[in-house]
């Protein structure tokens, strides 16, 4: 089996919730290319080395997956290319399977800035004793 | 005489590295000037392998706008 990487860069001003649109579109626009999607995660907002359609910065996505139908691919490919909000992309083989990106330590901490979160808007009043439940959780994980 | 002992080794062979990915850009930095051009193997002392694995690295990442194609020099 051979697996791909997909990676393209999308305008960085765009909201999250356009942004994870956007991602579901394109991977249901893979789904027609019977690929089996690995991992699509959002790699970050980079500052591009040369100007694209006047842009200074992108966000980073990558797609993983592995092949499906290759006829098919090109399809994909040029979808990609008509897509508007895709600025640019670029498809890679890859030579070894590609491991699934676990966001187990990044998920854990939106969670506790999240409870954090609610804790300060709770606590407004009483600064000091927001902070001494900030603290606590930290030292706990 | 001199350039005999100059220290010259490839730089992945040393570190154990045998695929280079496009997206490590601090890595591929090493091995471009900085006018941005892939500097040649006699200066960096490459591998023949690792050099034609580090080109294809560098293009790729100068197409998705990691790297860049050109690049002023000292400013």
């Amino acid at each position: 089996m051979r697996y791909y990487e997909t990676i393209y860069i999308v305008d960085p001003n765009l909201e999250n919730l356009v942004l994870d649109k956007t991602m579901d579109e394109i991977s249901k626009e893979l789904e027609k290319t019977e690929s089996k999607l690995i991992n699509h995660r959002i790699w970050g907002k980079k500052r591009l080395a040369y100007q694209i359609d006047k842009q200074k910065y992108g966000t980073y996505v990558l797609l993983q997956f592995e092949e499906g139908n290759q006829e098919k691919m090109i399809d994909f490919s040029t979808w990609m290319k008509l897509n508007n909000s895709v600025i640019r992309h670029m498809t890679v083989l890859l030579d070894v399977k590609p491991e699934l990106y676990v966001e187990e330590s990044k998920k854990e901490e939106p969670v506790a800035n999240v409870s954090n979160a609610t804790v300060k808007d709770d606590a407004q009043l009483g600064k000091k004793s927001a902070e001494e439940v900030d603290s606590k959780p930290e030292e706990a994980i | 005489m001199a350039f005999q002992n100059r220290n010259k080794f490839c730089y992945f062979k040393e570190n154990g590295i045998h695929d280079i990915d496009y997206k490590e850009v601090k890595l591929l930095r090493r091995f471009v000037n900085d006018q941005g051009k892939i500097m040649p193997r006699r200066v960096t002392g490459t591998s023949a392998k690792m050099h034609r694995k580090l080109v294809r690295a560098i293009k790729r990442s100068r197409s998705i706008a990691l790297m860049p194609y050109v690049e002023r020099g000292t400013e």
